[in-house]
């Protein structure tokens, strides 16, 4: 079995080589191989014989709820805790762990029940909160983990590891492995592409990190396809340059970098005029992708009201559909707004008005298309929130701080059982009572569904051969379809 | 490390393997070449072995290591490869005894095993990893054949290009060279002036003297101090969260003056490292050990201070390590290093000179200990407002003018944050790398592998800079000299700058990295004579042609049979388009500013709590918009975004070498970015007094590339301008939208009252100076 690994060089001289053979026989016409090869995909053969298992998943849409939604408000349903209504959360279920120190110098720690109901949905009886009437509706196509856990207590290192297996910045994100490991899957668009959308709440900050590439080569970095301006970064020609005469000016590049190809030699030299000819396919087939008029009004419909204003979560949930659509290989969607310290149920209730139907939208659109077979969708946050207010509890009204010990997610699509609910948290939701899933456990999984052993795609930098779940992870077979 | 191709299923047998062996034996006959165990044995062990007897002590089963002298040589009886364990262990055929076990999935190749027997037949003797070894200074070979041969440099280079039969180039041609050297010392493309200069001197030193005057430029300390801010992390805001701007910018001149000064590299390092406990420490020395406040710093609300205090050690300790020694020591944060001499207690040891910092955990912005330094030029002027006042009768109105100005310029002076050691904190070492998990107690100290630390330095940071750059440390220099090779040639001599250790590369040339480090070393540590060696030599300057052959060859062009062409890198992109246009504003040092950035950029992902960017990112106007890039403001989380797309670093943690990729977003940003298009449009007014059109597009190619067009690319060049103004003829208003992008004034030319004949023209001439700054070769050095 071969084993998915390269030095950084040698992930260089096997792309040169290969454009090297084709400048010097293959054809001078730029075929496909080679724009295939510049995407990534040249790594795709090594994926191939890496993978221990075809995968179940070709492409990834990741719902990333930055901030760290309630699991006790959403899935964690803990019924008992009614009766303790205020009560001080007991020093045998605490145990002394660590808290923020936004709350370590509170007095009390009184249970803060949620005031949601919970209703069992679909032949699964999956449990869910009424604040998700739509995901609820689609529970027999979920799997939802109550037995997730973190390290980090922090928004930026718990975001940063849940999404580059690191609390530190500087390692690969989970998007750029893939496109690394498994390349690209289409002609005209990135393999990675990250989407963020606006929270009528603010938020968390996100950081280029997030879908950043880290010590793989830059080419496998996220392209964050923005609400405003151009979808991507520098995409519009300038005012004056219309897309012919772009065109023409883009054949007379061509036609002096061919000249000093000819007279130097260097294999880069075809290797810019490739990218070249991609960055104009790409001005041409992004407008086409962001530009939802071809959708007829059923379709608009399953995303909900908000779907027609740009930049909006539901219309990212669209545009993800479309990438995958495209062949894109990872889509990454942040959406801000879960740091519910204060006012939790008030401001729980708009987020997810505004996540529930086109979350749940996606899943049944790409149903619909026989997409969701090899489409994984993961719905997760960096961590979960308190049994214990934050502040005053009312009768109607509590905060949550962050807490990692447990939160739930969902995953629903490629590779992953259907109509599922996995591990189990203690009364208080408090502490993992069994099955926990830790987040390198869960990026095993989720590379497992891809058909990649999480050990064995490895990078190597700075000695060592660095993988994204690092010395961790192991996957959770129960959690397979 | 070369390339790890993978472990194929090798089928074995017993067969195979003798007759692998007797294979070996024939081979053994013949005037066999020398095994050498560093470069040829170690990597083995250590890609198999040190999982489990290597230094690691808690891994380590039946208390074997294979990481030492004492361990290998207890395995292995000299000379007698059927009589010793190790090669007994790897190359059985019974799967319990056979090394490594069959469930790691780890096994030697035939090949491997085949060398391990050679080695012990030829006496199985132990060396040092390369690295670790004193730096002694080599000889210099013979000269080879009737190559050009400038110096030692060349002879080290052309012996080992003897040994792969190959042959370096010719030398490069004059503009070219010039071209490159130009960049690679200051960032910048050559003026006209000096290429005519240069062409016509006729005196035999004309480079040397070229080189001289590079060296001295002001330029050429903002462009080297660039490769520092990427090892320092150096940026303009706090890196976590809400990413807040901190001033760190006066730390960053420093660089740059020193470095201008040519401050000798060892004085440089403690200096940064602990300037502010040398006895003689000014505000300058203190200035300096702002290097260490560049790491991230978190003000996170919720934060454990205590739990970011320990991370921000440990990124000093990353830093040095990567920085000064290319040794991984972050690995040894959790538990004992897998593969080098670096335990756990090391780290520690380490961590410990570091623990005394006076520093909260968690903070925002700057945060004491802070130095409020005015800049050299406001301190000039601060000493002259003094001696005005002095000369002055109190209640004259002269005076109490100067005295505002001098109240409002002290107000004016940026505090920036620096060291300071506060009471001593015991050290512990962190179990599992955990800051709340105390283990063992220990001092500070070095590692062990490494030489020890004089008894006449201080312990404290003061004495752990002496050691780095004390003669008997075998890495400093080294690693040094590596990064600046990498720098002028786009691959160090060690192709892994920020790990020397055992799964790093080996050296390609280690006579030759040897020679320079002593050089260096024994030098006085001087840079500028260092880069001075090296860019005279001919391996430098030798054209940079791929000859038919090259790349089947050597295609990373490690043996350097020919100059690289390298892409050059983001900043230099973005300052060659502000020079040759004529938009750049040299103005040396001062607090970071903010060109162009596409809008919304920062509002889309930032979080909202923060109140220092309520409005998002405001460009400057006028000057800051062209100042060269090192002086673009930097916000970690959300860095330049020409800048990422041409692979700078994010700037959140020490970073050795960029990549030079090549993508379809780097195009789309020379397309369409403002900068290049406002650029294209001033080298077209720039290049408009000529009186033909292929003047000024001569001109124009000139400024850019060094060089005059070839007559095809003439040719071509003008089709593409007719074909351009043809179509802004058809439609004017497209000529006068071109001419108005970017904030510098048009020349009246965009204006609506212009002629059309003559915004068409200038419209069609921006769109050819756009095409020339679009070429692979505006964006190479050659």
């Amino acid at each position: 079995m071969s084993e998915l690994s390269h030095s950084p060089r040698h992930d260089a001289v096997s792309r040169r080589l290969f454009l090297g053979r084709s400048s010097l026989g293959i054809g001078t016409g730029l075929g496909s191989a080679v724009l295939a090869s510049l995407l990534g995909s040249e790594s795709a053969t090594a994926a191939t014989t890496a993978a221990t298992t075809a995968p179940r998943a070709r492409r990834v849409i990741y719902l990333c709820q930055s901030g760290a939604p309630s699991q006790l408000d959403l899935f964690d349903h803990k019924p008992g805790l009614v009766r303790r209504f205020g009560e001080p959360l007991p020093e045998s279920i605490r145990r002394g762990q660590r808290l923020t120190t936004m709350t370590s110098g509170q007095k009390r720690f009184p249970v803060a029940p949620s005031i949601f109901r919970f209703r069992r949905h679909g032949e699964s009886g999956t449990e869910i909160s009424e604040l998700l009437p739509f995901t609820a509706a689609m529970a027999d196509e979920l799997c939802v983990v109550k037995s997730m856990h973190t390290e980090a207590i922090n928004h930026d290192p718990a975001i940063t590891l849940l999404q580059t297996g690191s609390q530190q910045a500087g390692r690969p994100s989970l998007g750029a492995w893939l496109s690394y490991g498994l390349g690209s899957e289409n002609e005209n668009l990135p393999t990675f592409v990250a989407l963020t959308s606006w929270s009528l709440k603010g938020g968390q900050p996100l950081y280029e990190r997030l879908w950043g590439s880290g010590f793989l080569p830059t080419r496998h970095q996220g392209v964050r396809f923005r609400a405003v301006g151009d979808p991507v970064l520098f995409l519009s020609n300038p005012p004056g340059i219309a897309s012919e005469q772009r065109r023409e000016l883009l054949e007379d590049v061509a036609r002096l970098n061919r000249i000093k190809l000819e007279i130097f030699g260097d294999p880069e030299i075809e290797t810019r005029m490739a990218q070249y000819e991609l960055a104009f396919r790409m001005q041409r087939s992004v407008p086409e992708l962001v530009d939802f008029s071809d959708e007829p009004r059923h379709v608009l419909d399953l995303y909900g009201p908000e779907v027609s204003r740009r930049g909006s979560y539901a219309a990212n949930c669209l545009l993800a559909r479309r990438l995958s659509e495209r062949g894109v290989r990872f889509i990454q969607l942040f959406h801000r707004g879960w740091d519910q310290h204060a006012n939790l149920p008030g401001d729980i209730r708009q987020l997810c008005r505004a996540t529930d139907q086109p979350s749940a939208g996606l899943l049944s659109d790409l149903k619909q298309r026989g997409l969701l077979d090899d489409t994984l969708v993961i719905w997760a946050g960096e961590f979960g929130r308190t049994v214990y207010s934050q502040g005053e509890l009312t009768s109607t009204n509590y905060g949550r701080d962050h807490h990692p010990r447990c939160f739930s997610v969902w995953m629903a699509g490629g590779g992953i059982r259907r109509g599922m609910t996995y591990g189990a948290t203690d009364d208080f939701s408090y502490n993992v009572a069994e099955g926990g899933v830790h987040v390198h456990d869960l990026n095993a999984t989720l590379l497992k569904c891809l058909g990649i052993d999480h050990r064995r795609l490895t990078f190597q930098y700075q000695g060592r051969h660095h993988r994204l779940t690092d010395v961790h992870g192991r996957v959770v077979e129960p959690l397979l379809a | 490390m070369g390339p790890r191709t993978g472990k194929e299923p090798v089928v074995w047998s017993l067969a195979v393997v003798l007759a692998g062996f007797s294979c070996a034996i024939a081979v053994a006959q013949e005037p066999a070449t020398r095994v050498d165990f560093d470069r040829e044995i170690r990597p083995v062990l250590a890609d198999n072995c040190f999982g489990c007897h290597g230094p690691d002590a808690a891994a380590r089963k039946a208390k074997l290591r294979l990481d030492r002298r004492e361990g290998v040589l207890g395995q292995v009886k000299s000379g007698r490869p059927g009589d010793s364990p190790l090669l007994e262990r790897v190359s059985s055929s019974d799967p319990k005894h056979r090394m490594p076990p069959p469930e790691s999935g780890r096994r030697l190749s035939v090949e491997e095993v085949l060398r391990i027997r050679t080695w012990i037949a030829q006496g199985g003797r132990w060396t040092r990893h390369w690295s670790l070894r004193p730096i002694a200074r080599p000889g210099v070979p013979e000269a080879v054949g009737v190559a050009v041969s400038r110096g030692a440099i060349d002879r080290f280079v052309q012996a080992r290009l003897a040994e792969h039969g190959l042959e370096p180039s010719g030398p490069s041609d004059r503009a070219r060279l010039l071209r490159r050297v130009t960049l690679d010392l200051t960032g910048l493309p050559p003026e006209p002036r000096q290429v005519d200069t240069a062409i016509a001197d006729t005196g035999a030193d004309w480079y040397e003297r070229c080189v001289d005057r590079l060296l001295a430029s002001p330029r050429f300390g903002e462009h080297h101090a660039r490769h520092w801010l990427d090892l320092a992390r150096y940026a303009d805001t706090d890196g976590y969260q809400d990413d807040e701007p901190r001033v760190m910018w006066r730390w960053r001149d420093w660089v740059i003056d020193v470095v201008n000064r040519n401050m000798s590299f060892d004085r440089f390092t403690i200096e940064q490292l602990a300037g502010d406990l040398l006895p003689d420490a000014g505000p300058e020395q203190v200035l300096a050990t702002g290097f260490n406040r560049n790491n991230r710093t978190n003000g996170e609300g919720g934060s454990i201070a205590e739990e970011f205090r320990v991370e921000y050690i440990i990124d000093r300790l990353d830093t040095l390590s990567t920085t000064w020694m290319g040794l991984t020591v972050a690995c040894a944060r959790c538990h004992d290093h897998k593969y080098d001499p670096l335990s756990q207690r090391d780290f520690y040891r380490l961590f410990a000179y570091f623990n005394n910092i006076e520093e909260k955990g968690t903070y925002r912005r700057n945060s004491p200990p802070l130095l409020k330094i005015p800049t050299p030029a406001v301190a000039d002027e601060l000493a002259e407002l003094a001696v005005s006042i002095e000369g002055l009768a109190k209640g004259n109105p002269r005076r109490k003018v100067f005295e505002a100005t001098r109240q409002a310029l002290l107000k004016s002076v940026p505090s920036t944050m620096v060291l300071r050691e506060g009471p001593r904190r015991d050290t512990f070492i962190l179990v599992r790398g955990q800051y709340d998990r105390h283990g063992e107690k220990v001092t500070a100290g070095v590692p062990e592998s490494l030489p020890p630390v004089s008894a006449q330095w201080p312990v404290n940071r003061l004495g752990l800079a002496r050691w780095l750059v004390d003669s008997k440390h075998p890495l400093t220099a080294r690693v040094a000299v590596n990064r600046i090779w990498q720098q002028l040639f786009g691959r160090g001599l060690v192709a892994t700058p920020e790990d020397f250790g055992v799964q790093g590369s080996r050296p390609s040339h280690p006579a030759l990295l040897d020679f320079l480090a002593s050089e260096f070393r024994d030098g006085g540590w001087d840079v500028k004579r260092l880069l001075r060696l090296i860019v005279t030599s001919h391996t430098y300057r030798q054209a940079s042609v791929v000859r038919p052959g090259d790349l089947l060859r050597d295609p990373d062009n490690t043996w350097l049979a020919r100059a690289s062409r390298l892409r050059l890198s983001a900043e230099t992109i973005r300052d060659q388009a502000l020079a040759v246009s004529g938009l750049l504003v040299e103005q040396l040092g001062g607090p970071s500013v903010k060109p162009y950035q596409p809008a919304g950029l920062w509002k889309e992902i930032a979080g909202g709590a923060s109140g220092a960017y309520r409005n998002g990112y405001q460009a400057d106007r006028g000057p800051g918009l062209f100042r060269r890039s090192l002086y673009t403001f930097w916000r970690r989380t959300i860095p330049p975004p020409m800048m990422a797309t041409f692979d700078a670093p994010s700037r959140e943690a020490c970073s050795v070498g960029r990549g030079r990729t090549n993508t379809p977003l780097q195009a789309l940003a020379l397309m369409n970015d403002t900068l290049f298009v406002e650029s294209a449009r001033q080298l077209a007014v720039r290049v408009s007094g000529e009186t033909t059109i292929e003047g000024r597009v001569e001109r124009a190619f000139a400024r850019v590339l060094v060089r005059r067009p070839r007559p095809l690319e003439l040719k071509l060049l003008m089709h593409s301008f007719l074909r351009s103004r043809a179509r802004f003829r058809a439609n004017p208003e497209l000529g006068r939208q071109l001419m108005s992008v970017g904030a510098s004034p048009s020349g009246g030319v965009g204006a609506g009252g212009a002629a059309v004949a003559a915004v068409a023209e200038m419209a069609a001439l921006v769109t050819t100076c756009h095409v020339i700054l679009n070429l692979d070769e505006a964006v190479t050095r050659e």
